[in-house]
């Protein structure tokens, strides 16, 4: 007989001798989730944005949340409280090590919110161990990286969301699907908005380390090259330097907004072939001559977008245009396009629909919209884009062996080292 | 743009260029063509630049450095901060001699410096080091039995995979876990390479090493798709 966990809690409730008044909740009934039925989550890394996604996951009546491995024990303990706070126990279980999570047999799913320079080992370490993910993105620092985490997803078996939500979010699905239902007629171009490109190379005056029950440094460095402690760093504040962010920034929004073009353009199955830098903007162009149009876009309005918000994108067709952004909003060339009633307003922040859909695979064993494979191509996409901006010139590239065409400098800038002891 | 490497002003150019040109003749290459860029970050690797601007010059290295740079980086693959950063520019130089640096390391690097150096021999597919990493992954008193096992999985060629399939079957315990993840990434380069047959045996092994669960699973699912449908 195949032992599950429903079986587990039934033989230690007669071996145990548990209470003969259980709670209805305890049951499944009045709605609630029987225990034994709920995708049993812990969570690695889990900082501010994190905390919203754990939030989504907190609220689904099928989810149980059990632990928390952090380097930081600020922040262990502020996820332990909302664990708890959620379920009026004191079960969650927090650790400083990542690999006591992974080891437990009664964690199904983790979710990933580290920092970049972690997301895809980490990721790749949880699906060895037999775990469903659900990784912030940007998922990976590298080409390489993008196709060693997608090549593990599809080899362990495992049901992988990233954390680009948007791809569940009403008024981009609504656009996405007017440019891949013909409706704009044949799409010509599709623009993608990103944060300025930069890329430092710094390092912040050293300072003391903290002791590593407070925080860990060797392990929030992780696969990242090693340098002095400055606690800036852990703080947050390790964007834009070239060892903890992939890319020069363009995954920062790109794993968002390219990725939607790449569903727009029905070319989740490819990549462009060739890229060119103007400045602040990467042109790229598919095989089928459609454009892709990484262009600048900010917190503040920047650049020449429509609708405001961040993260927007634009479809155009040959018979009409479509834009969306954050603020939920859209835009649309003729107001007959919005015939087929415009959606709700949903802030293009909210992981709330992106988690359910994560959940309902986990079930179901089906690939969610922002699934291993997809993910792949998005962040190749905007990682080959950086390299061309990186190198000043155009790169030419190949979809199908994901490297540069009789370009050497640019195939030498597709992978990194990982600091010593880490690997695949 | 890209900061250009931080260490190099016109300013200071001539600070670096002494050691550069030191460095080139001592290397034997200084007839050959090299990069402007790697002239000057070899130029601070000779010098007396401090931690920052020679981590910053091997990664330099990793993009435009050749058969010139190998020696510099090679040098520094025992050293505490930088080697990390060293192996960053020999896993990216194509030239066989940075794959022949890194398999002269294993027997002068210890501890972390070792498993570095091992991960990067896997990296780059370094078949001839397929000798050594079998050493290596039988050697409990090195301490990198895992490195090494991973990165015979990384080479997948039938050489390595005979290896990864005796550790399957009478390898110490706790190498067999990494042994079989190490399979399924060997079996899937075999395919690739038209071996299916030891793709298959291989996956044979991890099969009958493991117990049911997850792991085999992955095993039994990876030899599905590798067997032909009638």
């Amino acid at each position: 007989m195949k032992f599950t966990r429903r079986h587990f809690l039934q033989s230690t409730a007669v071996a145990f001798g548990m209470p003969t008044i259980i709670p209805a909740a305890v049951l499944g009934r009045n709605g609630a989730v029987a225990p034994s039925n709920r995708i049993v989550l812990a969570g690695i890394g889990i900082g501010p944005r994190g905390r919203e996604d754990l939030k989504s996951f907190l609220s689904q009546p099928d989810v149980q949340f059990v632990a928390i491995a952090d380097v930081q024990e600020a922040r262990r303990e502020v996820v332990r409280v909302m664990a708890n706070r959620q379920y009026n126990n004191q079960d969650c279980v927090k650790t400083r090590d990542m690999y006591e999570v992974l080891g437990r047999a009664d964690v199904d799913a983790v979710l990933i919110a580290t920092g970049d320079r972690w997301h895809a080992l980490a990721s790749i370490l949880a699906a060895k161990a037999g775990k469903d993910i659900y990784c912030e993105k940007p998922c990976s620092m590298t080409i390489r990286e993008s196709q060693e985490l997608a090549d593990a997803i599809n080899r362990y078996g495992r049901v992988f969301q990233a954390g680009t939500q948007r791809r569940n979010v009403d008024n981009f699905r609504f656009a996405a699907e007017l440019a891949r239902s013909g409706r704009l007629g044949k799409i010509h171009t599709v623009h993608a908005g990103i944060l300025p490109l930069q890329e430092s190379h710094k390092w912040l005056p050293a300072e003391p380390e903290p002791a590593r029950d407070v925080v860990d440094w060797d392990r929030w460095l992780g696969p990242a090259p090693w340098r002095p402690y400055n606690k800036d760093y852990v703080q947050g504040r390790w964007r834009g330097y070239y060892d903890f962010h992939g890319g020069a920034a363009l995954p920062e929004w790109g794993a968002h907004t390219v990725d939607l073009c790449q569903w727009a353009a029905s070319a989740d199955h490819t990549t462009p072939v060739e890229f060119e830098g103007e400045g602040q903007t990467i042109h790229g162009r598919y095989a089928s001559g459609v454009k892709l149009v990484m262009r600048l876009a900010g917190f503040k309005g920047e650049g020449n977008w429509v609708v405001p918000g961040t993260c927007p994108v634009r479809f155009e067709g040959d018979e009409g245009w479509v834009e969306a952004a954050d603020t939920g909003k859209i835009a649309v060339s003729s107001p007959s396009l919005l015939a087929a009633g415009a959606p709700k307003e949903m802030a293009g922040t909210d992981p709330s629909k992106h988690v359910r859909d994560f959940l309902d695979c986990v079930k179901s064993r089906a690939k969610p919209a922002a699934n291993a494979e997809v993910t792949r191509r998005g962040h190749i996409i905007s990682h080959a884009a950086s390299i061309g901006w990186r190198l000043g010139r155009k790169v030419q590239f190949d979809p199908v062996t994901e490297s540069f065409v009789n370009d050497k400098d640019a195939n030498r800038m597709c992978s990194r080292a990982r600091r010593a002891p880490w690997h695949v | 743009m890209s900061e250009p490497l931080a260490a190099i002003t016109p300013m200071n150019a001539f600070r670096y260029f002494i050691p550069a040109v030191l460095v080139l003749a001592l290397s034997g290459c200084t007839t050959t063509v090299v990069n402007p860029a790697a002239t000057a970050a070899l130029g601070v690797l000779g010098s007396s630049a401090d931690l920052h601007e020679k981590a910053r010059a091997c990664q330099e290295l990793g993009v435009y450095g050749g058969a010139e740079a190998v020696p510099a980086l090679a040098a520094l693959l025992n050293h505490e901060h930088l080697a990390d950063y060293a192996r960053s520019g020999l896993e990216a130089i194509k030239d066989p001699s940075a794959g022949q640096a890194l398999r002269q390391a294993l027997g002068t690097v210890s501890g972390r410096q070792l498993s570095g150096v091992v991960n990067s021999l896997g990296v780059r597919r370094e078949i001839a080091a397929v000798s050594d990493l079998q050493t290596l992954a039988l050697d409990a008193k090195r301490g990198v039995a895992v490195e090494a096992v991973a990165s015979l999985g990384l080479i997948g060629t039938t050489d390595a995979a005979k290896t990864l399939q005796s550790i399957l079957a009478s390898g110490p315990a706790d190498v067999r876990t990494p042994a079989a993840h190490a399979a399924y990434t060997a079996a899937s380069q075999l395919a690739r390479d038209g071996h299916a047959a030891a793709a298959r045996d291989l996956l044979q092994a991890a099969i009958r090493s493991l117990p049911p669960g997850h792991l085999a699973t992955v095993a039994q699912a990876q030899m599905s798709a590798l067997t032909p449908r009638p």
